[in-house]
C-alpha cells in the first residue's frame, strides 16, 4: 500500500474525508481545520468568551489576539482579510500592544466604547474621551496618530491630547506620536506574557519537549498563570511558538527551538 | 486525466491546460527518489546551484571550500538508476580557483560557454566553460554577496554585484568598465535580482531592512522602496516605517512572469509584492525560519497553476502556495542546514544543496496503480469472463 499520501490537486481529486480523534467539522471548539471559507466573527466570539472578564474586575473589554485565529483556521491570508473587511466596517478594533511588533490585540468596537466610558464616568476627562470616541474612531482605522493629525485634522488642543494620555486611551510612542491603547491593559499585558512563558515552560519541561494538547488543556496551572489555558494553548499554536502534529491520539504540541 | 486529453483532442480546452494540470500534480507529487542522485564531489557545504536555460541539462554548483562543479542532468544511460556526473570541475588544485567560499555561480543566459562566479575572496570571474580558465576578473573592496545578469537583456550585458558596499555596482561584460554604481542602501546588499519581464529594472535587498526597485537607465536614485505597511504609517513603530521585512532582508526572487516579487527577511517572514506598484499583497505565509547571516537563495515553481514557493527552511525545503501562502509541504531529506534551491521547469524537478555537501534530487512520483485498483481491474476482468 502507498504509505504516503500524495497531494493531489483539485482537478484530480476525489475528495476524501479524513478521520481522526478530533474531527467535529465545524465546532470552533474542537475542530483545529474547519472546511469552507473561515466566518472570522464566530471565531472571535468563541475566543473572547475565554477572556476572564472577572479577572480585571470587568474594567477590561474582551481582548483577543489577532495570532489566535490562526490557530483556528488553517489559511491566514484569508483570516487577515477578513480581519480589515472587518475593521474598514467599523465592527472591529486593532491595537499595538507594544511588547512585538507583529502582535496585534483585537476588540470588538461596542465593547470598547461601553468600557471605556464605563471607566471614564465620573473623571474630568469624560468630556473629552467622549469626543475623541466619537469624532477619530469611526472614521480613521489607524494603530496610531501623529501630533500632526490630531491638531489639525481633528481639532483637538494640546490639553485635550493631554488628557487623552492621561485616561489611557492614547500612549506614547515617540515624541509627537501616540498609539491607540486600551485603558488598564497593562496588567492584562503582564498577566499574558507571564502566561505565554508559564505555559511555553511547561511544554519545554514534557520529556521530548511535547506535550498533547488535550494534556496541556488539562495540566493544573500555577499561579503564573491567570487567563484561561484554552487561551494561552491559542496563542502559542498561532504565535508557532509550538509546532501542531497530528497523531493518532489527537493534535500534538512540539516546542520549536528558535 | 483523460477527460484532460479528450477536451484537448476536441478542443474544448486549450492545449496549455492540459501541460499545467499535469506539471501541478507532478510538482505537488515531489519525493525523494532513490533512482536519482548527484555525484558528490564538494568536500564542504555547497552555497549556490544554477541550472541553464537553454537545455535545462547542465547545472553548475559552487560551495564553501571554493570549488565550481559541473554536472550533466541528462540520463543518457537506459536504466532507470541514474547518477548525475560531474563533467568538469574548478577543483583546489586549479591555478584560478577562488580562495574562499564562492557565493553566487550563474550561466550565461544565452549559451553554456560562459558562466560568472563570485566569492567571499572579493572578486567576481567570469569563466570560459571549454577551459575553464577566467576570461575576465573583476575586483572588489568587500566581500561579494550576490550577483546576477538579466536572463532576458538583448540591449545590454550588465551584472549587477551585490557587495560589503552599501552601493550596488553594474559590471558591464561587453567593455568590462565598472562605472556605473546605483546609491540608496545605507547597509550591505545581500540580495539582487534582475526582472524576468523588463530587462532595465533591478531589485536589490539590504541589511538595512529595505528592497529598493530601480531601472538602471535612470540617474537619479531607485524607483521605489518596498514597505510592508503600504504607506501606513500608523502601523509600524517608527523606526520600521518604509521597510520591507523587520530584520535584514536577505533573499529575492521574481515570478517566472516577472509581475510578483518574493522576499525573504531575518523576522522569519516573506512577502509576496506586486512588481509594479511595490504593494504588499499581504500574503501570510506565517513563520518562514530565516536565520542566514548571507543571503537565501529560493525559487519559484514555473509553469504550473497555482505557483508554489520552495523556502529552504532549516535542513528541509518548505513548499507553499504562491498566492494562498498555505504550507503544501515540507520536503525533508538533508542532514544539515539547506542553502540553496532551483527548479528545472521541463522535468519540474528541485534541486536542493547545503552544508551537508549533498545535492538532493526531488523527483515527482511516477503513476502507479494502487494494490486496491489492481484488486478491481482483476475482479473486473473476472467478471468479464
Amino acid at each position: 500500500m502507498n504509505r504516503k499520501r500524495t497531494l493531489m490537486p483539485d482537478a484530480f481529486r476525489t475528495k476524501k474525508r479524513r478521520f481522526g480523534a478530533d474531527n467535529l467539522i465545524g465546532n470552533p471548539e474542537h475542530g483545529d481545520v474547519q472546511e469552507g471559507p473561515p466566518d472570522v466573527k464566530a471565531t472571535l466570539q468563541y475566543l473572547m468568551t475565554l477572556f476572564p472578564r472577572k479577572l480585571f474586575n470587568d474594567s477590561l473589554p474582551q481582548i483577543v489576539l489577532k495570532h489566535q485565529l490562526y490557530s483556528l483556521h488553517s489559511d491566514k491570508t484569508l483570516v487577515d482579510k477578513q480581519v480589515n473587511e472587518l475593521r474598514d466596517q467599523g465592527e472591529l478594533l486593532m491595537f499595538q500592544l507594544g511588547f512585538d511588533s507583529d502582535t496585534f490585540a483585537l476588540v470588538f468596537s461596542v465593547d470598547y466604547r461601553a468600557k471605556v466610558l464605563a471607566g471614564e464616568a465620573g473623571r474630568a476627562t469624560l468630556g473629552t474621551v467622549e469626543k475623541f470616541l466619537d469624532k477619530v474612531l469611526p472614521c480613521c482605522s489607524d494603530l496610531s496618530f501623529s501630533k500632526d493629525k490630531m491638531l489639525k485634522q481633528f481639532l483637538f488642543t494640546d490639553a485635550e491630547i493631554t488628557q487623552l494620555v492621561k485616561s489611557g486611551v492614547l500612549t506614547v510612542r515617540d515624541a509627537g506620536s501616540w498609539w491607540l491603547s486600551i485603558p488598564n491593559s497593562g496588567r492584562f499585558t503582564k498577566y499574558f506574557i507571564q502566561g505565554r512563558k508559564a505555559v511555553l515552560g511547561m511544554v519545554k519541561k514534557s520529556k521530548y519537549n511535547e506535550i498533547l494538547k488535550t494534556d496541556l488543556e488539562e495540566r493544573r496551572t500555577t499561579s503564573h498563570v491567570k487567563l484561561h489555558m484554552k487561551y494561552h494553548v491559542h496563542d502559542i499554536i498561532g504565535a508557532e511558538l509550538v509546532e501542531c502534529i497530528q497523531t493518532t491520539s489527537g493534535t500534538l504540541l512540539r516546542f520549536v527551538d528558535t | 486525466m483523460l477527460s484532460f486529453l479528450i477536451a484537448r483532442q476536441t478542443g474544448v480546452d486549450e492545449p496549455v491546460r492540459l501541460r499545467r494540470a499535469e506539471s501541478t500534480r507532478r510538482v505537488l507529487s515531489l519525493e525523494l527518489n532513490h533512482d536519482r542522485d548527484v555525484e558528490c564531489i564538494h568536500g564542504n557545504g555547497i552555497n549556490t546551484i544554477d541550472i541553464e536555460v537553454i537545455e535545462g541539462r547542465y547545472m553548475l554548483s559552487g560551495g564553501s571550500d571554493g570549488v565550481i562543479v559541473i554536472y550533466d542532468l541528462e540520463n543518457n544511460s537506459k536504466k532507470p538508476h541514474y547518477t548525475c556526473k560531474a563533467v568538469c570541475t574548478v577543483g583546489r588544485s586549479s591555478r584560478y580557483v577562488h580562495k574562499f567560499s564562492v557565493e553566487t555561480v550563474q550561466w550565461y543566459p544565452h549559451d553554456t560557454g560562459m558562466f560568472v562566479s563570485s566569492s567571499f575572496d572579493k572578486t567576481m570571474k567570469v569563466w570560459d566553460t571549454e577551459t575553464l580558465k577566467p576570461a575576465e576578473v573583476f575586483q572588489f573592496e568587500g566581500n561579494v554577496y550576490c550577483h546576477h545578469m538579466s536572463p532576458i537583456a538583448r540591449k545590454h550585458g550588465l551584472i549587477a554585484v551585490g557587495t560589503k558596499d552599501p552601493k550596488v555596482q553594474l559590471c558591464d561584460l561587453k567593455s568590462g568598465s565598472r562605472i556605473h554604481i546605483l546609491q540608496g542602501h545605507r547597509g550591505e546588499v545581500l540580495s539582487v535580482k534582475w526582472s524576468p519581464r523588463y530587462e532595465h529594472i533591478l531589485a536589490t535587498a539590504s541589511t538595512d531592512s529595505r528592497v529598493r526597485v530601480w531601472d538602471v537607465r535612470r540617474a537619479s536614485g531607485s524607483l521605489f522602496t518596498l514597505d510592508q505597511h503600504n504607506g501606513d504609517k500608523s502601523k509600524a513603530s517608527s523606526e520600521s516605517v518604509n521597510t520591507a521585512h523587520d530584520g535584514r532582508v536577505n533573499g529575492l526572487c521574481f515570478t517566472d512572469d516577472g509581475l510578483y516579487l518574493l522576499t525573504a527577511g531575518t523576522d522569519d517572514r516573506m512577502r509576496l509584492w506586486n512588481s509594479a506598484t511595490g504593494e504588499n499583497t499581504l500574503v501570510n505565509y506565517g513563520k518562514v525560519v530565516n536565520e542566514s547571516r548571507k543571503g537565501v537563495k529560493f525559487t519559484v515553481s514555473r509553469g504550473c497553476s497555482p505557483e508554489f514557493v520552495f523556502v529552504p527552511c532549516g535542513s528541509s525545503v518548505a513548499m507553499y502556495g504562491l498566492h494562498t501562502g498555505e504550507l503544501v509541504t515540507m520536503l525533508r531529506g538533508h542532514y544539515n542546514n539547506v542553502d540553496c534551491c532551483e527548479f528545472h521547469p521541463d522535468y519540474q524537478e528541485l534541486y536542493s544543496g547545503g552544508k551537508d555537501c549533498n545535492i538532493l534530487a526531488w523527483v515527482p512520483v511516477l503513476r502507479h496503480p494502487d494494490t486496491e485498483d489492481e484488486g478491481a481491474a482483476f475482479a473486473f476482468e473476472w467478471l468479464l469472463k
